[in-house]
């Protein structure tokens, strides 16, 4: 029995041997997806930064951005189906998720993933990771026509498969606290009500707010296909930008908000110090339902033909989603952690880390959804910067942080202190160069997406290759995560 | 120094603060104490005030700031037409709207403007989203905007600074992307 088995309720999916057992083992079949899927985008990364360095020689730029499509969908991917594995075991604690839903998100992603590498690796589809609409139906004769077909295919499979499972989490969690009682209305009303913790709070806004997402996707995506399919029918461009963003957005900052949910979660059980919801926790994670939808308007300031009002809730509702997350979430973590008992296991390390890496992206995001400072940013290096920051440096650590600590737990595997500090420090020193490599990029004008650097921006090329031994740290430190936690996984699995 | 390069000294002095911040709480778990939850709450009330004050004033300076509208009361000095295709911007002085005209346009003589004048770039597209990046003779970006097909958009921008401009294409629109380039030239006043 693991530790999160001894503490489960009665009538929860982890109170149940058997079930719990199958839990363990779906757990850990995610972690060696997420772990081989993030090991193999790292290296399309590795391999698109050394090509922008000149060092790639034999490959056409076409490659480039089939690698490009291939590593964004695929790390978009894969952490949110790693926040989701993490979530939906650590949800079995409280309530019963459904294990035949969990399997069927498994096998809808490795039949999402198998159609992706399809087209982007043999068909060289390399419309990138927001395949901005009408991209697709113009390579310039770079990907064929079924490639288009089969990336659309990726996207519908992976679509249906993530929603029924977010669904699924929704019906568990309404079950056992009603939706009213996840979101802690009673806390909000100063009424009696059920004990929510502020995992399954966190968890349900996040939840809710990643259906209105794929909403938005499925009505994308039969927009396209009727494009693809023939005929007269041509789409608005600027109705699918705002829908591929409120979609895009809305994927990555749920991604984000469920490593958060893990973080609220996970880390006072390693700290003396713990977290109960409170009037102003519940207000925070209720209004972040909308608020997370209201500010993907920030990728369209350089579309000057959206309504200016847009533009102005874009600005707004960017600046303003910082405050819940500072005041409510990042200065709790502080206060979990600040002088009390804390076990520094790569998990709680990871966790707190990742949250570091959450306010220090959020500088940049704040940044750069200025209208005034995004007229000079946009699209230039200083995006990807901010967004490998909230995810690399951020959500991704919380997540290995969780799936390390769930895989020791099921295994029962001492922890290796000087190891884990190791892959800590190594982690931290190889993703903050890289990403300095990207900022500074940024600073100095150079575009986002560019195979090879002309010479008006050709300091691109010296950035480049001075990210290369830093990917090489964190590759390092990947590694060596890789082995420790493959090893409580295979130690697992024989348990 | 360019707004650029001022805006990534702010967040690297942000971010050293973060960090300086999240180092010293981890630190402090090498001797616990007792933490006051209404000490804390004060602390939490404080730094929301700040950082409310500190978001609040940079809309305040900001909002105004933005590319849409600038000198709408005015007439421009130069009307430029910058039409995006795979893989070129057309720069000319009439409208570009067909295949041919973008394919002439092209192989024209740049534009030329005169420095200090109100420039009104008229751009679209004729096939897939397109971005606009202006770089001055220095490689430093100056301002941007997107090009939509089915979409007229307007950018009025002045260049004090005689010489070569570079429009570089800043939404990736296919293989030939990072070669896409548009040009145009600002002249010393007469």
């Amino acid at each position: 029995m693991s530790a999160s088995e001894a503490v489960a309720a009665a009538d929860t999916a982890l109170a149940d041997p058997t079930s719990a057992r199958a839990w363990r083992r779906i757990t850990l079949h995610w972690t060696v997806v997420v772990a081989v899927l993030f090991l193999l985008m790292l290296l399309a990364g590795l391999t698109m930064r050394a090509y922008q360095g000149g060092y790639v020689m034999g490959l056409g730029p076409e490659w480039f951005y089939a690698l490009l499509t291939v590593h964004g969908l695929g790390m978009v991917g894969t952490w949110y189906v790693g926040a989701m594995a993490g979530v939906s075991y650590r949800l079995a604690r409280f309530a019963r998720p459904g294990l035949g839903v969990a399997r069927f998100a498994y096998l809808g992603t490795a039949v999402g993933v198998v159609l992706l590498v399809l087209s982007t690796l043999l068909g060289r589809f390399g419309a990138g990771w927001y395949f901005l609409h009408p991209l697709p139906f113009h390579s310039g004769g770079m990907w064929p026509e079924w490639s288009i077909g089969v990336f659309f295919a990726a996207l519908g499979v992976l679509g249906v498969t993530w929603t029924i499972w977010t669904l699924d989490l929704l019906r568990a969690v309404a079950r056992r606290y009603s939706l009213g009682g996840a979101l802690a209305w009673h806390v909000i009303r100063g009424k009696q009500g059920p004990d929510t913790p502020p995992f399954v709070l966190v968890a349900t806004s996040t939840l809710i707010s990643a259906i209105a997402a794929f909403v938005a996707a499925v009505i994308m995506l039969v927009l396209f296909v009727a494009e693809w399919l023939g005929g007269q029918f041509v789409n608005d461009a600027l109705l699918m930008k705002n829908l591929v963003f409120f979609f895009g957005h809305g994927l990555v900052n749920i991604t984000m908000y469920l490593g958060v949910a893990l973080v609220y979660d996970l880390l006072p059980e390693f700290s003396s110090r713990k977290l109960s919801v409170n009037k102003l926790m519940a207000w925070a994670w209720n209004l972040a339902i909308l608020l997370v939808l209201l500010v993907y308007f920030h990728h369209l300031y350089m579309d000057f033909m959206q309504p200016r009002f847009l533009q102005y809730l874009g600005q707004i509702g960017s600046y303003l989603i910082a405050i819940p997350a500072a005041v409510i979430s990042i200065f709790s973590v502080l206060y979990v952690v600040y002088g009390a008992r804390v076990r520094w296991t790569l998990a709680a390390m990871f966790l707190f880390f990742g949250v570091m890496g959450w306010a220090i992206g959020g500088v940049q995001a704040v940044i750069d959804s200025t209208i005034s400072a995004n007229f000079r940013f946009h699209n230039t290096l200083w995006v990807p910067a901010h967004f490998h920051t909230y995810y690399l440096l951020g959500v991704v650590m919380m997540v290995l942080g969780t799936l390390h600590h769930l895989a020791g737990e099921f295994a029962e595997a001492p922890e290796n202190a000087r190891l884990s500090k190791v892959i800590t420090t190594l982690f931290l020193i190889g993703g903050y160069g890289f990403i300095l490599m990207f900022a500074l990029g940024g600073a100095h004008s150079v575009p986002r997406r560019f195979a090879a650097y002309p010479q008006d921006v050709a300091q691109g090329i010296g950035y480049a290759r001075m990210a290369l031994p830093f990917i090489a740290v964190l590759a390092g430190a990947v590694l060596l995560y890789l082995w420790d936690t493959g090893r409580r996984c295979a130690q697992a699995f024989r348990a | 120094m360019t707004p650029q390069v001022a805006a990534f000294y702010l967040y690297l002095t942000l971010a050293a603060l973060i960090a300086v911040v999240f180092l010293v709480v981890a630190a402090s778990t090498r001797r616990p104490r007792e933490v006051s939850k209404r000490g804390a709450n004060r602390l939490r009330a404080g730094f929301f005030v700040l950082l409310a004050v500190i978001l609040f004033s940079a809309l305040g300076l900001t909002l105004g700031r933005m590319p849409y509208d600038v000198w709408a009361g005015q007439i421009p000095d130069q009307v430029v037409y910058v039409t995006g295709k795979q893989f070129a911007f057309a720069v000319a002085g009439t409208p570009v709207e067909t295949d041919e005209a973008w394919q002439e346009a092209t192989m024209s003589p740049p534009v030329r403007v005169p420095a200090g004048s109100l420039v009104e770039f008229r751009v679209r597209s004729l096939d897939v989203n397109h971005g606009v990046a202006i770089y001055d003779p220095g490689g430093v970006l100056l301002g941007q905007i997107q090009a939509m097909p089915g979409y007229l958009s307007r950018l009025r921008m002045r260049f004090e600074q005689p010489g070569y401009y570079s429009m570089l294409c800043l939404e990736m629109c296919g293989y030939a992307h990072s070669s896409m380039r548009g040009v145009f030239i600002v002249e010393p006043r007469a």
